[in-house]
């Protein structure tokens, strides 16, 4: 993982700490009310709806399969097609906020690892071997998930129709919805407080939590989080396809689906930074406490949020084609996502090191 | 003249600069405890904080360290594939994450998506070059898992006892001991062989330590433990197959690797099935596995740069609670019960012209990387060049706190067996076992102290 910004800002601390032993005065804690609203409504508002809708999404998934797998018509592969969609976006936008359980216990590569193992994928179905839910739990994360189904209902170059899905690749496809759905399931659970219920873990930050022993510790997490999927998404999917000029490299490229996984993934930066989830807004946001106190920054960091998420509107080719034909379009996002990239790593994390001190 | 007084002024700055970080000018009290790594410490206590670049690196370098990066995460798949082609054909994992989580310690199991656990195998006796031997139709490390239509070499199986014990005031806790057994075997193993089970060991610091002047490790050693305080300490001489010459063995539980570039390039061939220029030959060579492509090495040499200069640029997380009480008497407590008899708290990095941000660095990692005598009960009973049976380098301690906030809930030791630092310590024996049995007579106050002060690092 990298964190290059953070490396920057980590010399001015070393060369400050090596120069003087520390003597910091005790930080004045303020009465925190605002801070913690920001962690229930995150916890309410965000985390918890988001995860609920993967879950929902994957069952509308499994389900419109089941229906595919009966009446394999092209209206029914589109509506799969759609489910799937639909479960990505919820997935792509929650992470946003990639910590805790979903990194903890490996949900992430379990549903999402790239590139699929086509080799593999096409031999197992050719085979005898059987398909069932458990036979997909032990299978290899790059034979299952998004992207193995993705192969499976768009084909290569989107170019799969209803017809062509063969009976094996039903049993297979069938199998890997529902292993989705149980992962999703997990997720879910893991925050839910009637499970696992880590959202405990957050709500009570610097309150006994066993996971976060300060709200500060929690709250640079939180950027720290919003900072990496801009970093994932500006650095990672988006460079590594435009500067090979390989559309083999895009994450969705079945799909064609890159560019809406790349926008619903700052969407859900914008979603956390406003503590807003399809529609429904918390009381309280991290830009509320920023607005408090620095209002400059605040309309800074909504700025440069907006900005990168209608940057993608620009492309207007799929990013399979983009990558070859719309390079200024490419780089101008990606531009836009560094700028709030460094903004969030470097004044937002400085914001929060200053004003949150419990 | 202006000129020349800019110069002059330039060449004081500079005098006075380079006397500042000359370390040996430096009073050792002047150092910041929390500094771990020295300039190449980073203050994170986040599930991240083994992932930090270097503060401070170049932009280059920092591009060639996230370059290293995204290849760390990436996922191979079976060959032939547009992009990171040639997983296996038999293997452990299918990326460097996946056994690495987060860069930190990994999960004690071995054949599962998220397993970090591999075994090593060998024949007795040595190999021309004074290494262990490889077993026909196995090599040296056991892979348990294979693309589709191969058959993995084994499974392997790992089963727990589990004894209870109390210290003097009756806290108890308990050791799970371990037994490795093999069963699948692909083809037969004629007489008897040995096994060696390692689990993924953290990645942060190792440029650093690779970076500590040979002549310091080795001063370190007392093979007839002339001070007579119980520890002898030996290098472990390995081959190295990178310099294709005889070298102190650094890395690895063992201490059987001599180099970072080494290190990387054994991992992706024996753990992912990726050849490279290191190590151009398939794992499966020779095996009923072997895909007989001819697609070597499959690893671009650009990549397996990265990842070693990616793996030699992690920062130390800096220390918490330097200045608690309980820490700093845990500290000396530490020191009483001469852990530091082994985990040396201080090295010194030599000189690097080739990346001057190893250079000249005071770290504090409380390791001698030197093998030492673990006793029956840790033993892997597997020789591994110097290294004997018993022998297991001194773990390195810098970063141990957080293992439970960057691979919960952390496991200790080389095969994470032990699942808190006080389970670790009571597995200590050998040369160790009078500096365990210092910490079990301690009293329960001294010895959550000595366990706030590890928490710390």
């Amino acid at each position: 993982m990298k964190n290059t910004i953070l490396a920057l800002s980590c010399i001015a601390v070393l060369g400050l700490s090596s120069c003087s032993k520390s003597n910091n005065s005790t930080p004045t804690n303020t009465d925190g009310t605002a801070e913690a609203q920001v962690i229930t409504d995150f916890v309410n508002v965000v985390a918890n709806p988001n995860y609920i809708d993967i879950q929902t999404n994957a069952s509308k998934l499994n389900d419109a399969v089941k229906t595919l797998v009966a009446t394999p018509t092209q209206a029914n592969l589109l509506a799969t097609r759609q489910a799937w969609k639909d479960t990505r976006a919820a997935w792509e936008s929650c992470e946003g906020f990639l910590f805790g359980p979903v990194e903890d216990n490996s949900y992430d590569p379990t549903m999402d690892d790239w590139p699929v193992n086509k080799v593999d994928l096409d031999a197992l179905i050719a085979s005898n071997n059987p398909l069932s839910v458990s036979d997909i739990t032990t299978l290899e994360t790059t034979l299952k998930g998004f992207h193995a189904i993705e192969y499976i209902i768009f084909g290569v170059g989107s170019t799969k129709k209803a017809a062509d899905i063969t009976a094996r690749e039903k049993v297979y496809l069938t199998s890997l919805t529902e292993s989705l759905y149980n992962t999703t399931t997990d997720l879910r659970n893991s925050w839910d407080p009637k499970s696992g219920n880590f959202s405990n873990d957050v709500l009570t930050a610097g309150k006994g939590s066993k996971t976060y022993a300060t709200r500060q510790a929690f709250f640079t997490v939180l950027v720290g989080s919003m900072t990496a999927i801009c970093e994932e998404v500006g650095t990672g999917k988006m460079q590594d396809p435009y500067a090979a000029r390989d559309s083999t490299l895009d994450e969705s490229s079945f799909s064609h689906n890159s560019t809406t996984d790349f926008k619903n993934n700052i969407t859900g930066v914008l979603n956390v930074y406003l503590c807003k989830y399809n529609g429904v807004s918390g009381s309280t946001s991290l830009s509320t406490l920023v607005a408090a106190k620095n209002a400059a920054l605040d309309n800074k960091i909504k700025t440069q949020i907006n900005t990168a998420i209608a940057s993608f509107s620009t492309i207007t080719l799929t990013y399979e084609k983009a990558i070859y034909d719309q390079r200024a379009q490419i780089l101008a996002t990606q531009a836009a996502i560094a700028t709030l990239q460094t903004t969030l790593n470097v004044d937002l994390q400085a914001f929060i090191k200053a004003n949150i001190k419990d | 003249m202006k000129k020349l007084k800019v110069i002059g002024v330039l060449a004081l700055l500079v005098l006075v600069l380079t006397k500042c970080q000359k370390a040996a000018d430096f009073p050792a009290d002047k150092y910041d405890d929390r500094l771990s790594g020295g300039f190449a410490t980073v203050f994170d206590i986040t599930s991240h904080a083994f992932s930090n670049m270097f503060p401070g690196m170049a932009t280059y370098d920092q591009e060639v360290h996230a370059f290293g990066d995204a290849a760390f995460n990436k996922s191979f798949v079976t060959a032939p594939a547009p992009i990171n082609s040639g997983l296996g054909t038999i293997f452990n994992n299918t990326s460097c994450i996946s056994c690495h989580h987060n860069d930190g310690i990994g999960l004690p199991t071995a054949g599962e998506l998220q397993s970090s656990l591999l075994v090593r195998i060998s024949l007795p006796g040595t190999d021309a070059h004074g290494g262990p031997v490889a077993v026909p139709g196995y090599g040296l490390q056991l892979q348990d898992k294979a693309v589709f239509g191969k058959v993995p070499e084994c499974k392997v199986n790992i089963t727990y006892d589990y004894q209870t014990y109390s210290f003097a005031d009756g806290e108890t806790y308990n050791l799970r001991a371990p037994t490795y057994t093999l069963t699948n075997l692909y083809t037969a193993i004629s007489g008897s062989y040995m096994l060696s089970p390692r689990l993924a060991p953290p990645m942060f610091g190792l440029g650093l330590l690779e970076a500590v002047p040979e002549s310091e490790i080795v001063a370190f050693a007392d093979p007839n433990d002339a001070n007579g305080d119980g520890i002898k300490g030996k290098a472990n001489y390995v081959w190295d197959v990178t310099t294709q010459s005889r070298q102190l063995g650094r890395f690895g539980w063992k201490a059987n690797t001599a180099s970072i570039l080494t290190q990387v390039a054994a991992a992706y061939n024996q753990d992912i099935g990726i050849t490279n220029r290191i190590f151009p030959v398939e794992s499966s060579y020779g095996q009923s596995q072997y895909d007989g492509l001819k697609d070597d090495p499959e690893l671009p040499d650009s990549t397996l740069n990265a990842v070693k200069f990616y793996a030699t640029t992690l920062a130390v997380p800096a220390r918490r609670d330097v200045t608690d009480a309980d820490t700093k008497r845990g500290e000396l407590l530490f020191k009483q019960a001469n852990c530091v008899g082994c985990h040396k708290q201080t090295l010194t990095t030599g000189v690097n012209v080739a990346f001057p941000p190893l250079s000249n660095q005071v770290i504090h990692p409380y390791t001698d990387l030197l093998v030492h005598d673990m006793g029956p009960g840790l033993a892997d009973n597997r020789p591994d060049f110097g290294a004997g049976p018993q022998d297991w380098r001194t773990a390195s301690l810098w970063g141990i706190g957080l293992f439970q906030k960057v691979n919960n809930p952390g496991y200790y030791l080389h095969d994470g067996r032990a699942r808190t630092i006080t389970e670790a310590i009571m597995w200590h024996g050998g040369e160790a076992a009078a500096s365990k049995n210092y910490f079990a007579k301690l009293s329960k106050a001294d010895r959550d102290s000595m366990l706030k002060f590890l928490n710390s690092l």
